[in-house]
């Protein structure tokens, strides 16, 4: 017990740690391209770990993850062009439409588990597709909603760039440290009871449902923090953001890095958006070494980089004693 | 004039629900596939689209390269395609059948990723249209409409296809092994049926009708890299509805998906799919197992 809470601290540290280094980027002279796709990877980071909280902690493999994306990001991008680009006020609005909706659709898909709750969930991310390229007065159809303004934090507009950069990582970094929490305690602790077996969970006591219900809700919540992101970087957002796709991208950061764990999908949502620029320069060379990439990893390394890592660290630590 | 108005509106129903009985045609060869692969081994193949689009992909290599015919084509695209498939089942899902489902959904999607790629690399991310083929290039006459023979001809060839699989799966040797698995794979196992085998072999067969849709579909639908993912959705719809692993279901599921979808389109546009995935979400939350469905879903 005593270990555990020392073991948390250091967690606690090395987040600090590592985002304060991250921060540091900037001002060491890092090519601005270069702290564009950090960005972009920490936003995705954000979604990575909302996907591995429902998925590798709670056992619920979802494949329409972009769902609660995608729509965070309309609701922001559609009030910070209507009303206003305050960071804060459109963040809060995005979650005022997502979290309703988290929790009116987790109510009637928590009821399935297994491949019933994969497929249904990518039914529910394609109909917020097609409502996204059908209702065109709002979303403007399949030319996506554009013309986001920079967002302004506390009345300071944050631009493109160091300044964004920083703002992503403030916010991922306060949402790594809020996920550490909540896996460590008693509700994470169930979440994996539920994961390892759903029947016997449900045996002592655990409202299975309830559990899963608010780990729905609270995954999509983190999901429409990272849309906000996201709009408000690309500067504008199209139904694609909520694709299948899409989902399948953010699926693929969480077991890259490896599901269950806090680090993981960090880890592969900086891996997948680097892989993806270096491999840009032909669509088709990148889709397939992507894939050779993830069948390689699923096939060999089931647990994902962070299961590499920590299994390497686990040999080192026998040897030396 | 309501009254001529009302032929119009007749005509306008009519041909909807020819579209749809067509596509409903391809939908059932497809899902059929799909729905063996998981009845079988509990694969939830993702890569099904892709196999798919090779079956386009694989006709105008024929065509193109060898100089033959369309028909011939048609026939020699699927033949392509199983051995691939076979190859990729042994490579990659064979050897993590032990592991928990969701590994060979996961390596399914990878894969799905590399038959597009591939595709992409060697012949282009462009559209290849292909006219419809020889003796049924023209339309025909129906109930005063003007439709595409090949149209009804490759709905027809994809029925008697079809009514294959389900006569093999009835009625022969190894349909009764497929059977025999489905129900109770460890005690098929123990009676002696080499699951390892059938499993490899149903995999490819599956894409070999996979390819055979893509192949048929081409002179319709066009080919592309991407060819496979719509059709891939929409099976995935009708084996869900009908239940994962019921090829009954599967039927009825491909031609109402099919029909809700031309119907739908023809009407409310693209608000028809949208109420599509409504409709199977709902009728999965009220019965998990499918609607024809008898066994277990996960």
């Amino acid at each position: 017990m005593k270990d555990e809470a020392r073991a948390r601290r250091l967690t606690s540290l090395l987040i600090v740690a590592g985002a304060a280094l991250l921060a540091l980027l900037p001002f060491v002279g890092v090519a601005p391209f270069t702290i564009t796709l950090l960005t972009e990877a920490l936003i995705f980071a954000v979604w990575a770990m909302s996907l591995d909280l429902m998925t590798g902690y709670a056992g619920m493999l979802t494949f329409g993850h972009a769902a609660g994306f995608g729509l965070g990001g309309y609701a922001a991008g559609y009030f910070a062009r209507e009303v206003t680009g305050d960071f804060l006020a459109s963040l809060l609005v995005s979650e005022l439409v997502v979290l309703p909706a988290a929790l009116a659709i987790g109510f009637v898909v928590t009821r399935l588990s297994g491949a019933a709750f994969a497929i249904v969930s990518l039914c529910i991310a394609q109909v917020l597709f097609q409502i996204a390229v059908a209702w065109r007065s709002v979303t403007d159809g399949m030319d996506g909603l554009v013309g986001v303004p920079l967002p302004t934090l506390l009345g300071v507009t944050v631009h493109n760039g160091n300044q964004l950069y920083l703002l992503t990582l403030l916010v991922a970094a306060m949402l790594c440290l809020g996920l550490r929490q909540l896996v460590a305690s008693p509700f994470g602790r169930t979440l994996g009871a539920i994961r390892a077996n759903a029947d016997r969970a449900a045996a002592i006591g655990i409202d299975v449902r309830l559990h899963k219900w608010l780990v729905f809700a609270i995954s999509w919540a983190i999901a429409g923090v990272a849309g906000t992101l996201m709009v408000f970087m690309k500067g504008g957002t199209t139904p694609m953001s909520l694709h299948w796709i899409e989902s399948g991208n953010v699926l693929i950061m969480a077991i890259f890095g490896g599901l269950g764990t806090l680090f993981g999908p960090i880890i592969g949502a900086v891996a997948f958006v680097f892989l993806r620029d270096a491999f840009t320069s032909g669509f088709a060379v990148w889709q397939l070494a992507f894939g050779i990439v993830f069948v390689v990893v699923v096939l060999i390394f089931p647990s994902g980089l962070a299961g590499v890592v920590s299994r390497s660290w686990m040999l080192l630590w026998q040897a030396r004693s | 004039m309501s009254r001529r108005r009302a032929a119009v509106d007749l005509n306008f129903l009519f041909i909807n629900i020819l579209n749809g009985v067509v596509y409903g045609a391809f939908l059932l060869l497809t899902s059929l596939g799909l729905s063996l692969v998981f009845g079988l081994g509990r694969v939830v193949n993702f890569a099904h689209g892709a196999l798919y689009a090779m079956g386009g992909y694989a006709l105008i290599a024929v065509m193109h390269a060898g100089g033959a015919g369309y028909w011939l084509a048609l026939v020699a695209a699927p033949l392509l395609v199983i051995p691939i498939a076979i190859v990729i089942e042994r490579a990659t899902i064979d050897p993590i059948r032990h592991r928990p489902d969701v590994d060979t959904l996961l390596v399914t999607f990878g894969l799905s990723s590399i038959i597009v790629g591939a595709i992409e690399y060697v012949w282009g991310t462009g559209t290849t249209l292909l006219p419809a083929p020889a003796p049924f290039a023209g339309t025909v006459n129906v109930l005063g409409n003007q439709y595409p023979l090949y149209r009804l001809i490759a709905a027809l060839v994809s029925l008697l296809v079809s009514v294959g699989v389900f006569a093999t799966i009835a009625f022969t040797p190894v349909g009764l092994r497929i059977r025999a698995i489905t129900d109770d794979a460890g005690m098929a196992q123990a009676l002696g049926v080499n699951i390892k085998r059938l499993l490899t072999l149903v995999f490819g067969f599956a894409a070999g009708l996979a390819a055979l849709a893509g192949a048929l579909a081409a002179p319709i639908f066009a080919i592309h890299p991407e060819m496979g993912m719509n059709i891939l959705i929409d099976s995935f719809l009708v084996v869900v509805l009908g239940g994962l692993g019921s090829l009954t279901g599967s039927a009825i599921g491909a031609f109402f998906v099919a029909l809700t979808k031309s119907l739908g389109g023809g009407y409310f546009a693209e608000w028809s799919t949208a109420f599509l995935f409504l409709i199977v979400a709902a009728a999965l939350i009220v019965r998990p197992t499918g609607v024809f469905g008898r066994g277990r879903v996960a």
